[in-house]
């Protein structure tokens, strides 16, 4: 019986249908990039699990100079399933003839699978029992030095290099991400490699006698409690650090980037269902607003409100919810395309792909609801519609002139073309709102896109101009003497300054945090210690920096008193002396003095200044080639490195552009097309008088861009805030990112937009072009 | 008047008024207006521009209130209803036919009349056939109105305002758009509807065609001037202007 509203529907929409069709795809948009982001997000979670489960990842790796005792407790522990030990330690590696700082990790000597974190091979062999030269290699730096099978590296084991075959390449699910500590996510792959040796050869190469690590992995049933009550128990045991497969730095590392495929989840569909909403808003009004007397004929003859609202609502939801489906259904394509892409680029050995229902039926919801709420009020509107008044006028009454009217009207030297472009902008003030939200909200895309760049930029160039001054760091050979005047004397090199850093764990009566201290000289030129207001401060005689994010994981301040244990399990009580504000990692800094003071240890690096203009390859070479040294690293080739991670970002930047300026040209062109559709009469009236097409264009464009620029000074706050919203939610121990947007950013978001609107205005103004003159007058005759 | 079940297309307006506008700038469009109209009687209301007869109009069809006065329609006491309960009462006794046709362009002739049975639930749908032929347009009934001239599209909005068989039928200057011929037309389906038994009161601003009513109402500055009855009405073919 309902069926004659629908065909109306129906009509309207294929009468409207450019309009409504702008509206359905930056909808099917919104959609697609929910369901792309949340369902990739979701897939990549299983990913990661999947390999974690079938390669039995650690759920707890903690840490002695004797792990044995550790694991003996942990076997007798509720909800455990497998435990085992092996000696994970940091070691000189020297691969086709770089050196740099690696990592051995013991396999055990039978050449049977450990129980817990297993490697996958990918090629090659894991070494036969016996073979304690034998070593498989982690993909990673597989990759990036070109090894295979067969070929050979060398490892420092204190006292000379020893060689060691390569049999078998891996894949580890503690280096899907090859981080090699929480303070270091960000590496340059030549200056980081992991090797798997026998346990023998793993304690050999570290100079201990017992295993150093026990890993622990629980029934898939054992909840928090006894994960918190197994942590207990191996500190109780002797555990100097117990990390929880939560920090793990792979783990960590893939889990603040799978937080932000969560926030971009939501953020950017967000702004591109409120865009279709405002789109569909303005619209659906129009809509209204043109069937006035319609809607007053239909209510004069008893039409029941709640018809009229259903029917009104309908033109909104109908197009949403089109944009929706055709949201879902390219979404679940792209999803597929993003799990494979991400997955094939990070090298995870697993790859799950799932069409989740509840993403689905959330994005169709997405639609429902975007069209409720933008058509919901012009709906009821349109049933609050009073009949006699709707006959009485022609549908708009006219407005009492407003204070900018007024004003206009007194300023006789502006054109009037210019003047009624800028009254208009006051007697439609809905539509002038719409045209300013599609400005902000394109303004708030760029901006939070263009904003993640340029502060990533940013946190770079602070880490590396202002933080960290060294160009490369050294590793010295126990015992070599006059490394530092050899090093001096170097061509190129203008300072040396020797240094120490050792892996710590920080405790408080709060809780743990596994980071690495660094001793510099007092007066240091390698680093500067910056506070929150960006001052440089020194570093302290007495007591130790850190970095800021360990006040709220200890809830420490300073002047507190820490615990520092070593490598060689050795607690000490150290003041915490202040904080220290930096991009990158959560550190503790001291004198050398006072490392030596606290854990007995000697400067074992040298940090290096370049002279500008330096031939770093070549001095790679040269410093390599010295006596003594065991590793190089350049903090260019991290530099470099992150470098290339950005530019993969570009992409993302100027995905996020178009997108952009396609979201503002939508809700413009939208907003455009209704504003000509809204005044036909009067523009066919000017240009029946003999106004030429181009000065009508003109007071179109003026009043739009006008508007267009009014929003730009709300669009750039908002979408600044935004950025600095969605950069807060990425800052962790790991990273601390500040926004920083400049003057560049900010003109260029600016211009794209307003181009945007600049190119919007033409579909607007073909359609002026096009009026039938003769029809439009006729009609407003009547 | 007294009013029975029966009378159910009789209207009684007693001290009748409304007002427009602000406080400072209040336009009066009604001053106390007083006046009966007869089940069955086809009434002309006259008078020029702002004296207030499409406000007469609107508060007998029940689309606008009184602020004083009382005013019964069809029966029914329509002082101080509530909007919802307006609309009932337009649904059950009235049927509008306005100056523009106010049809839905993306709407054939046909479904324009079938979508008030399908809106207000009364009526039959089979009707609207009916009354398009009845109207003159069964050649035209799957035409879109941008296909239909002027008078053919008040024929639509006639029959679309008969279809729920309404007591009383009320035309806001049903000609005003239409040519001479057209709109001779467009009354004699009025008076057709009128001579069927149902009460009819039509706004003009045209003398000529008060020849066909019972009575003429005159009205100056929101004020009944004068009542004339005629004992016999013109037919509206015969009608002149």
């Amino acid at each position: 019986m309902r069926h004659i509203m629908f065909t109306k529907t129906r009509r309207d929409l294929r009468r409207r249908l450019s309009q409504f069709t702008a509206v359905a795809i930056t909808v099917m948009l919104g959609v697609t990039l929910f369901i792309a982001s949340y369902d990739a997000y979701l897939n990549l979670s299983a990913s990661y699990e999947r390999t974690y489960s079938r390669l039995h990842f650690a759920d707890l790796t903690a840490t002695a100079p004797d792990a044995r005792p550790l694991a003996a407790r942990a076997e007798d522990l509720s909800g455990v399933a497998a435990v085992t030990t092996r000696t994970q330690a940091d070691v000189p590696l020297d691969i086709t003839g770089q050196k740099l700082q690696g990592r051995v990790v013991g396999l055990p000597d039978d050449a049977e699978a450990p129980a817990v974190n297993q490697v996958e091979i990918t090629a090659g062999r894991t070494p036969a029992a016996g073979d304690s030269n034998g070593a498989v290699l982690e993909q990673h730096a597989a990759r990036t030095f070109g090894l295979r099978p067969g070929d050979t590296v060398r490892a420092y084991d204190g006292s000379g290099w020893r060689t060691l075959t390569v049999r078998g390449i891996a894949v580890s699910p503690e280096y899907l991400w090859p981080a090699r500590d929480r303070q270091e996510v960000l590496a340059d792959p030549h200056s980081f490699a992991v090797l798997y040796v026998p346990e023998t050869t793993a304690r050999a190469l570290a100079g201990t006698s017992a295993p150093n690590q026990a890993l622990v992995r629980f029934t898939p049933d054992t909840g928090d409690k006894d994960g918190t009550r197994a942590t207990s128990a191996l500190r109780a045991a002797g555990a100097v650090h117990v990390q929880p497969r939560a920090d793990q730095p792979s783990n960590s590392a893939l889990g603040e980037d799978l937080k932000g495929f969560s926030e971009l989840a939501v953020a950017f569909p967000l702004l591109f269902l409120s865009a279709a909403g405002v789109a569909a808003y303005i619209l659906i009004t129009r809509l209204v607003l043109a069937e006035r007397r319609i809607i007053g004929t239909l209510l004069a003859a008893g039409a029941h409100r709640g018809a009229v609202v259903r029917h009104y609502l309908a033109h909104a939801v109908i197009a949403t919810t089109a944009g929706a489906v055709a949201g879902v259904v390219l979404g679940a394509v792209a999803t597929s395309a993003v799990t494979r892409a991400y997955t094939s680029a990070l090298d995870i050995p697993d790859t799950v792909v799932g069409r989740h229902v509840p993403t689905s039926l959330l994005g169709l919801l997405f639609g429902l609801v975007v069209g409720l709420v933008a058509g919901g009020a012009p709906a009821l509107a349109a049933a609050r519609t009073a009949p006699a008044e709707a006959m009485r006028g022609d549908g708009s009454r006219t407005p009492r002139p407003g204070p900018i009217a007024r004003l206009l009207a007194r300023a006789r030297r502006l054109p009037v073309g210019w003047r009624m472009a800028l009254r208009d902008l006051g007697r439609s003030r809905r539509r002038t709102v719409a045209t300013m939200s599609g400005a902000v909200l394109a303004l708030v895309l760029v901006l939070t896109s263009v904003g993640m760049l340029t502060s990533m930029r940013a946190m770079i160039s602070r880490q590396f101009d202002q933080v960290q001054r060294q160009d490369a760091t050294v590793t010295a050979a126990a015992g070599t003497e006059d490394l530092a005047a050899r090093l001096r004397a170097a061509q190129g090199v203008t300072s040396v300054e020797p240094s120490v850093t050792l892996p710590v764990t920080v405790s408080s009566a709060h809780g743990s945090y596994s980071t690495s201290l660094t001793g510099y000289r007092p007066d240091t030129q390698m680093h500067r210690f910056l506070r929150a207001d960006g001052v440089a401060q020194q570093l302290p005689a007495h007591g130790v920096l850190a970095g800021a994010a360990l006040a709220d994981r200890l809830d420490v301040s300073t002047g507190d008193r820490i615990t520092l244990t070593g490598p060689d399990g050795r607690a000490r009580q150290v003041t915490l002396a202040g904080f220290v504000h930096e991009p990158m990692g959560t550190v503790l800094y001291g004198s050398v003095d006072t490392v030596r003071t606290v854990t007995g240890a000697q400067p074992d690096t040298y940090l290096l200044r370049f002279a500008d203009g330096a031939d770093r390859a070549h001095l790679r070479t040269q410093i390599t080639g010295l006596d003594g040294v065991v590793a190089y690293t350049d903090a260019q080739a991290l530099r470099d490195q992150v470098d290339r991670y950005l530019n993969l970002f570009w992409i993302f930047i100027g995905a996020m552009l178009v997108l952009g300026g396609a979201l503002a040209f939508t809700v413009i062109y939208v907003t455009m097309t209704v504003n000509v559709a809204e005044r036909t009469g009067e523009l066919a009236t000017l240009r029946a008088a003999g106004v030429p097409l181009r000065r009508v264009a003109g007071v179109l464009a003026t009043e739009n861009l006008t508007a267009t620029l009014l929003a730009v000074p709300a669009g750039l706050a908002a979408g600044a805030a935004t950025a600095w919203a969605f950069l807060q939610s990425f800052n962790s121990d790991l990273f601390t990112m500040q926004l920083s947007l400049g003057w560049p950013a900010l003109l260029l978001a600016a211009v794209s937009v307003v181009a945007a609107a600049a190119v919007s205005q033409l579909p607007a103004l073909r359609a002026v072009g096009r009026l039938d003159i003769a029809r439009v007058v006729r009609e407003r005759a009547q | 008047m007294e009013t029975t079940p029966e009378d159910r297309g009789g209207v009684r307006l007693r001290g009748v008024s409304k007002t427009y506008g602000t406080a400072e700038a209040p336009v009066h469009a009604l001053r106390g207006v007083d006046l009966d109209i007869e089940p069955g009687e086809l009434v002309v209301v006259l008078g020029p521009s702002g004296s207030g007869k499409t406000t007469l109009l609107n508060l007998i069809g029940g689309i606008e209130s009184a602020d004083a006065g009382r005013l019964t329609v069809a029966g029914e006491e329509l002082t101080e209803r509530q909007p919802a309960r307006l609309a009932d009462f337009r649904r059950q006794h009235i049927g509008f036919v306005f100056q523009f046709f106010n049809l839905v362009p993306t709407l054939t002739a046909r479904e324009n009349v079938e979508v008030i049975v399908e809106l207000t639930g009364r009526g039959d749908r089979r009707r609207a056939a009916e009354l398009l032929t009845a109207v003159g347009l069964s050649d035209r009934m799957d035409h879109f109105p941008a296909q239909l001239s002027g008078g053919q599209q008040q024929r639509v909005a006639i029959a679309r305002a008969l279809v729920t068989d309404p007591d009383l039928l009320l035309a806001d200057e049903p000609t005003g758009a239409l040519d001479t011929a057209t709109g001779r037309a467009i009354l004699e389906l009025v008076q057709r509807s009128n001579r069927e038994g149902r009460t009819v009161l039509m706004v003009t601003h045209n003398a000529g065609i008060a020849a066909m009513a019972h009575r003429v109402v005159h009205m100056r500055d929101g004020r009944v001037e004068s009542v004339e009855r005629q004992s016999v009405p013109a037919d509206a073919a015969a009608v002149t202007w």
